[in-house]
């Protein structure tokens, strides 16, 4: 790994950056209950559509703090949501600050965040109609929004590479049989499958067993496309003298399939693992969007976009709102780099 | 072993009886006997296309999917080959297997003692593992290093050695070698070949060398078979076979070494081709290029003859015929 990690600086630095961006997601994504200033559900009604709030250094009088602090805002007209600074009083940012009770990892109680205010609003990336914050929530979000990828992806590639491993290695009926079950599959267009697979299932689940429908749904979809390229590629890599080879070994069957065949598919499949990641982000946006996903007040980076759609007053007033939507295209775009890098570095010829 | 050795009785360890192989349409082998004792080298010689490698594929059924075993037996030790299903007991564990371009027949994703440990069957720890593949890769000629080499990393001849390593791994009995020298130069290749003449002392194994050399099959083998065309058309001891050959295609071969000619003389060739197995002429295979022929040779396939204590198959020297 950590080899893997030093070759990925020397080749491909992109790549080397993106992986620790992604890390560092996922570690916002980890520690949401300890990062986050604010639960993702407390509203602040008195605080709608607030813009994101400045820390500052310098107060009005150019004086230096060494403290980082932020000055009060004030909602002056509810009906625009207009905004006011109240430059005379700051607020002192503080680290490791004590707040409402909430549980952390859902296991304790904790009081303790790692940054605040004891008086005023830090809204960092400001607030939506409910007046949450959109900080705490992208962070929540994160939880679901970057779990899906990865579960969904090892679903359906375990799928794709068990079916188009047997498939492509032992041919003949079996072949015939299974790839008729892909085609099958193939046949409906994603999205319409997506949400045929939804309808299926009724629509007051809690949210976790809407999560786990999700991911389901979306390996399902993956799979099938991906078992067909698998099969190609097995049934020429099966051709291979390494692979007689380790036959004359008397290697068992699975094994040759799994440690001879699939690893010589990897030169593909890293790639098209980490560029398929995106894909279920976007998946689960997608079904979020339509209000199928995700169901308020538990956020995903898709349903918080969601509210943006079709509310022209909210792109040209609350840009904010489509904060959501960097994060998925940093996380989007770091994956790809991430797999282009890999599959450089992966290749054992390379080194 | 200190049985054999006591007693000095050789001990049968591979017994090919009848085997024919191929399907509906053609017939790769015919007919192929040979026996194998333990600690004995033999050499199969031929030309490309006349079913050596089919030979050794056979004996560890590793046949192309289209072909199969029409008929014959093979025994190796008390296992009856050709009826036994669990084939995986005995490839690699009883009999391992090097080939020809050693490049190829390597994972390149793997490290050399990463491929070696895979092959080792018996259930031990990591490190006894290790231990044990290092001391092979010492025995073969290799340094430790290439334990963590990949196969692009080696030179051809380390490569072969690191086969050699593989099969060896599970002290098997019986080697079968296809054409393991051809890819490499000729100093790399000589190494290999003693290597291999001293593997049968230490690990008390018996070979099976393919090769198109027949000067390299005299100088490594006990016993050579010399195949035309899916028959064994002469089999013998490799002295006598390579000093007194009585095939015309053995003789023809023997003849086409370039160390039998003087420095400006032009090298004699073997007129034609190997027939291809699809429209193989009815009689002796070799009919069309020999210059003995005789009228039954396009009509007949000879039988086995035993002249001068080998086994021919010309009606040179006498008129069986192949049932």
């Amino acid at each position: 790994m950590k080899n893997i990690l030093k070759r990925l600086k020397k080749t491909n630095c992109l790549s080397y950056y993106s992986f620790w961006i992604i890390i560092f997601l996922y570690f916002l994504a980890l520690f949401a209950d300890f990062i986050a200033p604010y639960p993702y559900n407390q509203q602040f009604r008195e605080y709608p559509l607030c813009p994101p709030v400045k820390i500052h250094f310098f107060d009005q009088n150019k004086k230096f703090h060494l403290k980082p602090f932020i000055y009060e805002i004030k909602l002056v007209n509810p009906a625009l949501n207009q905004y006011e600074i109240v430059k005379d009083k700051i607020y002192p940012v503080y680290f490791f600050v004590k707040g409402e009770k909430r549980k952390i990892f859902g296991l304790f109680n904790s009081t303790i965040y790692l940054f605040g205010t004891k008086e005023g609003k830090i809204f960092l990336f400001g607030t939506d109609m409910h007046g949450r914050d959109i900080f705490s929530r992208i962070l929540y979000g994160a939880r679901i929004s970057l779990s899906i990828g990865i579960i969904g992806v090892s679903i359906s590639f375990f799928l794709g590479f068990l079916i188009g491993g047997i498939s492509g290695y032992f041919g003949g009926k079996i072949d015939n049989i299974l790839m008729r079950i892909v085609e099958v599959f193939m046949m409906f267009p994603a999205f319409y499958l997506m949400l045929s697979l939804r309808a299926i299932f009724p629509l007051n689940l809690s949210s976790f067993q809407i999560y786990l429908l999700i991911v389901v749904i979306l390996s399902l979809i993956g799979w099938a496309g991906l078992a067909r390229i698998i099969r190609g590629m097995v049934l020429s890599i099966k051709e291979e003298e390494y692979v007689l080879a380790a036959r004359a070994l008397g290697i068992p069957t699975f094994k040759i399939i799994f440690r001879h065949i699939i690893p010589n598919t990897f030169s593909y499949s890293i790639t098209a693992i980490t560029l398929s990641i995106p894909g279920y982000i976007l998946g689960e946006s997608t079904l979020s969007l339509l209000g199928l996903g995700i169901q308020e007040p538990y956020p995903s980076w898709g349903n918080m976009l969601s509210v943006c759609i079709g509310n022209l007053r909210i792109l040209t007033e609350a840009p904010w709102m489509l904060i959501p939507g960097f994060f998925i295209f940093l996380t989007i775009i770091c994956f790809n780099f991430l797999g282009d890098g890999l599959r450089d570095v992966l290749d054992p010829k390379n080194w | 072993m200190f049985l054999t050795q006591k007693t000095g009785k050789m001990e049968k360890i591979l017994t090919v009886r009848n085997i024919f192989v191929g399907n509906k349409e053609v017939k790769i082998l015919r007919n192929i006997n040979f026996e194998i004792k333990k600690r004995e080298i033999l050499s199969i010689v031929g030309e490309s296309g006349c079913g050596k490698s089919m030979t050794l594929r056979t004996i560890i059924k590793l046949l192309p999917k289209n072909l199969k075993i029409l008929k014959g037996e093979i025994y190796f030790e008390d296992i009856k080959i050709t009826e036994y299903n669990e084939i995986g007991k005995i490839r690699g564990k009883k009999i391992g297997m090097i080939f020809q371009e050693p490049s190829s027949y390597l994972n390149p994703l793997f490290t050399i003692g990463n491929q070696i440990e895979e092959a080792i069957k018996n259930n031990i720890k990591k490190i006894e593992k290790k231990e044990k593949i290092m001391k092979i890769l010492q025995e073969i000629g290799l340094s430790p290093d290439v334990y963590y080499s990949y196969p692009h990393q080696l030179s051809g001849g380390m490569q072969q050695r690191a086969m050699i390593a593989m099969a060896l791994i599970n002290n098997p009995d019986l080697l079968l070698a296809d054409e393991p020298t051809t890819a490499l130069d000729v100093t790399t290749a000589f190494g290999i070949i003693k290597l291999l003449k001293n593997l049968v002392s230490i690990y008390n194994l018996s070979i099976i060398f393919v090769t198109h050399d027949i000067s390299l099959a005299k100088y490594i083998s006990d016993k050579i078979i010399v195949m035309y065309a899916g028959i064994i058309v002469e089999k013998g001891d490799a002295y006598s076979i390579y000093n007194n050959p009585l095939h015309p295609y053995t003789q023809k071969l023997i003849n086409c070494l370039p160390e039998k000619y003087n420095k400006r003389e032009k090298i004699k060739t073997i007129e034609g081709e190997v027939p291809s197995f699809k429209n193989l002429p009815s009689g002796c295979p070799f009919s069309p290029r020999c210059e003995y022929k005789m009228k039954i040779c396009e009509e007949k396939i000879p039988g086995e003859i035993n002249v001068e204590n080998r086994t021919v198959r010309c009606f040179k020297y006498g008129n069986t015929v192949e049932s």
